[in-house]
């Protein structure tokens, strides 16, 4: 349940002239093999320039993301999009075409954080200088306060790391309750913050980066209104706000370049729409007509039926960027329940899918990747390519009614597949029937089994643990590109939630693994962790625990005024913070 | 729809039914000189022929309409078949549909059957209700017409498509919904037939021959059955001739809108609602089940216009 909001940034340090398209073609070319990168910037009359970028007022078309602004209550990958424009956090993604584009850079704080006592102790630094926009400084206090926020009950909504990682983090209700605050996170100085984690947590600068991490002053706090008019430390604060409506946001004064490598904040005034349809966006987008010259999307790909519009113009071509969001969408088995507690019936299924019917109904090769691994095909997720029960593109239906007699069903089984009902998230209604089509065809009999109209619908019943099918369709994302958030929840044993909210759908618990995780877990080298994490996913691939089903691609239309667009890796998209319309 | 049909109902209820041609025989007889009606006849039976006999037809096409073909879509560009006009050959004669590669005419062959079930069923349920509570209305005493009078210009007056659109929404997804959607339909549409029957009761009821059954001996019961039932007949028949492709056009709207029959079953709305978004890239798909509805919901039109026509004594006297 990894809500996807979008925040971007600049980045004052690279290139000048942002020829994005060959920057990201080429480097995304060489580290990801299976998402292909095709961005090209307009040929506007004048080429961009960080230097001479400010001015005008970007239009942002959106179909949701307008309908929560608490820093403690929003579930953003790297600090989002909209939300990064006011919201600053320790850290953030860095704002570069390119593999780069993945990893985590200093934003409050003066580097990604000091690891110590085997990365259970994390200390940063706040960089000299920084206000909020009323002029008061932001302190390590605002920070600590920030962080105690989100564990009140009123508040929550956000990611589950802090309660989980901070010492006493389990018990603490929050600063309204318990003012004493949570002792795990000291503030020797106004400018230093320490947290002490009860484990090994390599991955705490990507944490870091979330909206939790943002400073509040306690004296503004006004707790569930916060959302309302939250007080900025970014670039850009709200000049007006209805919610699920309309944002419009202008300068922050206060605001300095100088302490901000990542946000160029070229536009004077950032105008947001929402509660529009994806249909009606893209085609703003793609007639670019008066004030949508100027406007782009943070969370609307082109769909299926637009594709044809782009092939045949090639100046429409050029105004779209190809990425992808480290997203798998996948079979979950239940393997308490039979008959998936039988490893030769899961492998049955895995056989038999037919990936291409599910990319096709989904929009087909444009708008999705056929996945036969869990992990994404980033390489920035550490993905290990695997197939350990090849279904050709189209199923291999013999193969699996052979692996199904010898489970001791030769006359075929009659599973029941629970799925969200709506096709709004690519885990609906079109890839539940396409797959019960080609189960068919491999004796495997398929009921639908429409659970609930929305994801949440949906999650009350599937995150049951007591009452969980045992067939579902389901959507992983990555809260950051790691292997870390993408393997733990859904394979630690440990993180099984005994109630609601479970996410380890196969209840799959093995001390062995679990124990795996807490070694990958104690790495602080990036790249040495990730190529670890994907020799993990390799190996549990083995056990068929889910049918990897795709992997989603995002093609992003901009207004032919905007200017610096470029692909960023961590979102799969471009970077609201780093675009301009001067 | 409705209202022009209670209009035309309520016109062929104003003469003494008596007046009309009688019995079946006579009702075809002059059906058979209209020329609309009989075009409208011919749509509609080739309608049913298509919808009974979808399995043969799909048969002898070589399809069904489950089978997904990866094979006859361009994936690249979203899934869209692959040839001209939506892929419409030999093997599939209206050509498949996109993302899936599904076969479009078995796909509506078979939603025929589902069109035609739950329009027809829905009229009867429509028809039955009506009568009934008109009858009771017509016949009962000032105290029931009162009661009966106001809840018949509350079902008239109810938003249905909204108050439709939430009772399919909260009944649980294991509910047939072939079988919901009729008696949804039946329960919101009831109004019209039964404030028809009322009116025609309480102008039958007055006639001497009515008396006269009464002065005999007879029940209310009886009275109902045999003195005002068959005068009832014409305005009904006329009025339920016109609701069935109403009906036709409801039950696309809701699947339309995604609370119809379930996939993977094949429905004439499902396949609008998908369609639509196709225009610009595969337009068969769009403009093929839009022919077929219209052309069903026209053919039903003509066909009941010309029920009404035969069954008005005017018009029958006119032509005559």
């Amino acid at each position: 349940m990894r809500t996807r909001i979008s925040t971007s940034h600049p980045r004052t340090s690279h290139p000048l002239r942002v020829t994005a398209l060959s920057i990201a073609a080429v480097s995304v070319g060489a580290v990801l093999a299976g998402c292909s990168s095709t961005s090209s910037r307009s040929s506007a009359s004048s080429a961009f320039s960080a230097a001479n970028c400010k001015g005008g007022t970007l239009t942002v078309l959106e179909q949701g993301s307008l309908s929560e602004f608490d820093p403690a209550r929003l579930y953003t990958s790297g600090g989002g999009q909209i939300p990064a424009l006011f919201f600053r956090a320790l850290t953030t993604r860095d704002r570069v075409p390119g593999a780069a584009g993945d990893t985590v850079v200093p934003d409050l704080a003066t580097d990604t954080g000091e690891p110590s006592q085997n990365a259970t102790v994390w200390t940063y630094h706040l960089k000299p200088g920084l206000k909020y926009q009323d002029g008061t400084a932001i302190t390590s206090a605002d920070i600590k306060y920030a962080v105690e926020r989100t564990f009140d009950a009123q508040l929550a909504g956000g990611p589950p790391y802090l309660r989980d990682w901070l010492v006493g983090g389990d018990t603490y209700q929050g600063p309204y309750k318990d003012p004493k605050g949570l002792s795990s996170i000291e503030t020797p100085d106004a400018d230093t913050i320490v947290f002490h984690l009860r484990k090994s947590e390599g991955g705490f600068p990507y944490l870091a980066a979330m909206t939790q991490f943002a400073p509040v002053p306690k004296a503004k706090d006004t707790g569930t209104q916060y959302a309302d008019n939250p007080v900025s430390s970014g670039p850009y604060q709200f000049a007006g706000y209805t919610p699920k409506k309309q944002l419009e946001l202008v300068r922050n004064k206060y605001w300095s370049a100088s302490t901000d490598s990542q946000r160029l904040a070229c536009p004077d005034k950032i105008d947001i729409q929402s509660g529009l349809d994806a249909t009606v966006i893209n085609q703003r987008l793609a007639a670019g007509v008066g004030a949508d010259k100027y406007a782009i999307t943070t969370d609307t790909s082109i769909g299926p039926t637009q594709l044809a519009q782009l092939t045949g113009n090639k100046a429409l071509a050029s105004r779209v960027i190809t990425g992808a969001f480290a997203e798998t969408v996948y079979l979950a088995f239940n393997t308490k329940k039979a008959p998936f507690d039988n490893q030769l019936v899961r492998e049955a299924l895995s056989y038999a899918v037919d990936r291409q019917a599910v990319v096709n109904a989904v929009g087909g090769s444009s708008l999705a990747t056929a996945a036969t691994t869990f992990l994404p095909n980033q390489s920035a997720l550490g993905y290990h390519p695997y197939d350990y029960f090849p279904a050709g593109a189209s199923g291999d239906a013999a193969k699996a009614k052979q692996i199904l007699a010898q489970a001791g069903y030769p006359n075929g089984i009659s599973v029941t597949l629970n799925y969200e009902n709506t096709d709004d998230d690519g885990d609906g209604p079109a890839v539940a029937t396409a797959l019960q089509a080609a189960y068919a065809q491999a004796g495997i009999h398929v009921k639908l089994a429409p659970t609930g109209t929305d994801s949440d619908a949906f999650r009350a019943v599937v995150g049951d643990t007591a009452n969980e099918p045992g067939l579902s369709l389901n959507t992983w994302g990555a809260d950051w590109p790691s292997g870390a958030p993408f393997l733990t929840p859904i394979f630690d044993g440990r993180e099984i939630v005994q109630g609601g909210g479970n996410f380890n759908l196969a209840q799959y618990n093995d001390a062995a693994v679990n124990a795996r995780i807490d070694q990958i877990n104690q790495i602080t080298d990036n790249t040495a962790a990730q190529q670890q994490w994907g020799d993990l996913d390799a190996q549990l691939g083995k056990l068929a625990l889910t049918v990897p089903l795709y992997f989603p691609k995002n093609l992003t239309l901009f207004g032919p005024g905007v200017k610096n667009v470029y692909l960023s890796e961590w979102r799969g998209t471009y970077d609201i913070a780093v675009v301009s319309v001067k | 729809m409705s209202t022009t049909a209670l209009t035309a109902a309520a016109e062929a209820s104003q003469e003494p039914a008596s007046a009309a041609p009688t019995g079946p025989r006579a009702l075809w007889r002059t059906l058979r000189r209209d020329r609309a009606a009989m075009a409208g006849l011919v749509v509609v039976a080739a309608l049913v022929l298509l919808a009974l006999g979808a399995p043969l037809w799909t048969a002898i096409e070589g399809q069904n309409p489950y089978a997904y073909h990866d094979n006859l879509l361009n994936s690249a560009l979203g899934g869209a078949p692959l040839g001209s006009f939506g892929g419409i050959g030999g093997a599939h004669w209206l050509g498949v549909e996109p993302q899936t590669g599904r076969d479009l005419f078995a796909r509506i062959a078979y939603g025929a059957q589902v069109s035609l079930a739950v329009s027809i069923g829905a009229t009867l349920l429509q028809v039955l209700l009506g009568v009934g509570v008109g009858l009771a209305a017509g016949l009962g005493g000032r105290f029931a017409d009162a009661l009966l009078g106001r809840a018949i210009d509350l079902a008239i007056a109810f938003p249905y498509l909204i108050f439709g659109i939430a009772l399919l929404a909260v009944v649980p997804a294991s509910f047939p919904r072939p079988v919901l959607l009729v008696v949804v339909m039946a329960v919101l549409g009831w109004g019209g037939t039964a404030r028809i029957s009322r009116a025609q009761t309480l102008s039958l009821r007055t006639r001497d021959y009515v008396a006269a059954a009464r002065l005999g001996g007879s029940s209310t019961a009886r009275i109902a059955r045999r003195e005002i039932l068959p005068g009832l007949a014409a305005p009904v028949i006329t009025y339920a001739a016109l609701l069935l492709p109403a009906n036709m056009v409801l039950e696309a709207g809701f699947s339309f809108l995604g609370i119809g029959v379930r996939p993977p079953t094949s429905s004439w709305g499902q396949i609008l609602s998908t369609a639509t978004t196709w225009y610009y890239a595969d337009p068969t798909y769009v403009i093929v089940p839009c022919i077929v509805l219209f052309a069903s919901v026209f053919g039903f039109v003509l066909l009941g216009e010309g029920v009404r026509k035969a069954l008005d004594p005017r018009a029958a006297n006119g032509s005559g």
